[in-house]
């Protein structure tokens, strides 16, 4: 190619640069709407993850029940509790265990700085952090292992209890009321996105050693075990055998399902990867549906374009051009008109993706915000999206150019 | 310079087949001044078209300078069209969106003239057909007469021995007309082999010699 037919194929660009415009809007528009619909879904679904994780991993709960069925002559519809010492009887007898926590709790009033609020009041031991992901506050702390042991009147509460009781203020070191018993806060925790949960948002709950906490709530019940596995796969497995041992304990039928119960992450974590891949598929067909469209409008379009040209290419032809010329213009000028659309759509939706990204968002509640304003830029979407339309593209628009420039140029001069 | 032998061009429109032309045979030597003559639908945009290498025949054989023109394959024939042979429609067929210079300089640019080459050629070629004020202007912005100038200013741009004209006055007004035959025959007296149809008499007196074509055939010349 000599160096003044580029020139040449630039200026006829230029000249032709009103007729393109349609399809270059078409390409900018669908590169737009689909990086955003699929930054906007991956967003969505790396925020779904987040909030689901925000009930610790791996974890397998266990609660007190009724006996449904008789057992060695008692009757069914019996009470069965879960006591302290449970802890160390199945930790003793089930090596699969990891780390096993136990919690009671009671709804109760609490007053600090003149202010009196009713809250649930946990008692539990310094690994309960490790299994329910409770991140202390800057200058603050959870419970540890020496205020367990000691029972020293010690609390971390949720950020929204210190809120409630201190506004503002710096709340590490001031001290609450409950039951008459002064307690020092050790810590506030973290704000964080959760919408899983089993007794209201964790930004509500205020947490006492467990010794502690018998000094206000003498009842010495568990409300619930929690047990981390060593591996997520022996979860079902640690079930069966904490119900086998507490059936043995309490006297049960190890195939009662109602005496004991368990809440389990892991089962839930499954279903949830299905709502995950659910969403993604969803998104996906969205996507290709959206694409589809687009393709269709802009390989019609650039068709339309192709016809109306075999006259000039007929035209180029009669002069003495070359089957290459033709070829040659018609690729460049695809090309280019292909990634101006694309390349504008790509800047427009990156920069939306990052002007939506700034604005700050409150883990306070469970917002809508917190899943519309994080999309997520894939450079891998725009590029299978690139490979996609480039393709359909240059192939409605390659088959009128190579048909004109193969016949003899009279076909292509008659075309009107 | 120009020697077909028994072409024949037939058209398949769907099951019906039309043949437009039935085995013409002529010759047509260097500097001659052809016109071709015959009532509408006789054949002659086909045989011109032929003749140009813008359409290929069914049957028969065309010999351009003693070479097969069968032979050539699809680049051959484009540059056959660029540098051998200027081609005037009727309905002018210059690109719309170029200017009367680039419709020009478009031959040269395919021959991959430079550039000091190309300027030197339009500018002789425009004032030779008294347009070079007119050069930037679009063929929507010129007359009929005026579009036609630049028509044949540019079959002329490569130099071409040969010119072919398909009625180039057809679509003009009689003052219009005068000015392309008077360019044509000062074209033919510098030496160029021209070959044109038309409807004129009077205008076809003013060549060498009249072919006439009657449903396809060459009418024999003693019967003309
Ligand atoms: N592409 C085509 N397809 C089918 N038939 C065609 C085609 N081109 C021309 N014909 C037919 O071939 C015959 C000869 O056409 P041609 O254009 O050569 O005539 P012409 O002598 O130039 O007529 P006119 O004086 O009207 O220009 C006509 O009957 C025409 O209808
Ligand atoms: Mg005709």
């Amino acid at each position: 190619m000599n160096a003044t037919l580029p020139r040449f194929f630039w200026n006829e660009y230029r000249k032709r640069r009103k007729k393109t415009a349609l399809i270059t809007f078409a390409l900018f528009w669908g590169t737009l709407s689909i990086l955003l619909l699929m930054s906007f879904g991956s967003g969505i679904t790396t925020q779904f993850k987040v909030a689901f994780s925000g009930l610790g991993e791996t974890l397998i709960m266990v609660y007190g029940g009724q006996t449904s069925l008789p057992f060695e002559g008692l009757a069914k519809g019996r009470r069965i509790q879960l006591y302290p010492e449970d802890i160390d009887y199945l930790k003793e007898r089930i090596p699969e265990i990891g780390r096993i926590v136990p919690e009671s709790y009671t709804y109760l009033q609490v007053s600090a700085n003149g202010k009196e609020i009713n809250r649930n009041i946990h008692g539990t031991t310094d690994e309960f952090s490790l299994l329910r992901t409770q991140i202390p506050q800057m200058g603050g702390r959870f419970l540890d292992a020496d205020d367990v042991a000691q029972g020293r009147k010690v609390a971390f509460i949720g950020w929204q209890v210190a809120k409630d009781l201190f506004g503002g203020a710096e709340v590490v070191g001031r001290e609450i009321v409950i039951n008459r018993i002064p307690f020092t806060v050790i810590g506030v925790l973290k704000e964080k996105t959760q919408n899983s949960m089993y007794n209201g948002p964790d930004a509500e709950q205020i947490y006492l050693p467990i010794n502690a906490y018998r000094q206000i709530d003498n009842s010495r019940r568990l409300n619930q075990i929690h047990i981390q596995p060593r591996e997520a796969s022996q979860s079902k497995l640690i079930e069966s055998r904490v119900r086998t041992l507490l059936g043995r304990k309490y006297r049960f039928s190890p195939d009662d399902t109602y005496a004991v119960s368990f809440w389990n992450t892991i089962e839930n974590a499954q279903e949830s990867e299905a709502i995950f891949k659910g969403i993604e598929t969803f998104l996906g067909l969205v996507g290709a549906l959206t694409l589809l469209i687009g393709a269709v409008g802009v390989t019609n379009l650039m068709y339309a374009v192709a016809k109306e040209r075999t006259k000039e290419i007929g035209i180029k032809l009669a002069i003495g051009a070359r089957r290459r010329v033709i070829v040659q213009q018609f690729l460049l000028e695809t090309l280019f008109i292909f990634a101006k659309g694309t390349f504008w759509g790509f800047v427009t939706a990156f920069n939306i993706v990052h002007l939506i990204r700034l604005i700050p968002v409150s883990y306070d509640s469970i917002g809508i915000q917190s899943y519309l304003l994080r999309p997520e830029f894939s450079l891998q979407i725009f590029l299978t999206n690139m490979v996609i339309v480039g393709i359909l593209v240059f192939l409605s628009g390659i088959f009128p150019a190579l048909r004109a420039a193969k016949s003899d140029p009279i076909e292509s001069l008659r075309y009107e | 310079m120009i020697e077909l032998q028994g072409i024949t061009k037939i058209y398949k429109m769907g099951s019906q087949t039309l043949e437009a032309l039935r085995g013409v045979s002529l010759k047509i030597g260097k500097g001659e001044f052809i016109s071709i003559m015959g009532p509408s639908g006789s054949g002659k945009s086909t045989l011109m078209n032929i003749v140009g290498c813008l359409d290929t025949p069914t049957g028969g054989r065309y010999f351009l300078d003693g070479k097969n023109v069968a032979g050539l394959t699809f680049d051959q024939l484009a540059a056959v069209r660029n540098r051998k042979i200027g081609f005037v429609f009727q309905n002018f067929n210059l690109l719309p969106y170029s200017t009367a210079w680039e419709n020009i300089e478009l031959p040269m640019l395919f021959d991959g003239k430079n550039h000091r080459k190309r300027k030197e050629r339009v500018t002789e070629l425009l004032q030779a057909v008294g347009l070079y004020d007119w050069r930037e202007h679009r063929p929507s912005e010129l007359s009929g007469g005026q579009q036609q100038r630049i028509a044949l200013a540019r079959s002329l741009a490569n130099d071409p021995p040969i010119l072919l004209a398909d009625e180039p006055t057809g679509n003009l007004d009689s003052k219009s007309g005068q000015e392309i035959m008077d360019i044509l025959m000062r074209l033919w007296k510098e030496g160029r082999t021209i070959v044109m149809v038309t409807h004129n008499d009077e205008i076809a007196a003013k060549s060498q010699r009249v072919i006439r074509l009657f449903d396809g055939q060459v009418v024999p010349e003693r019967t003309a």
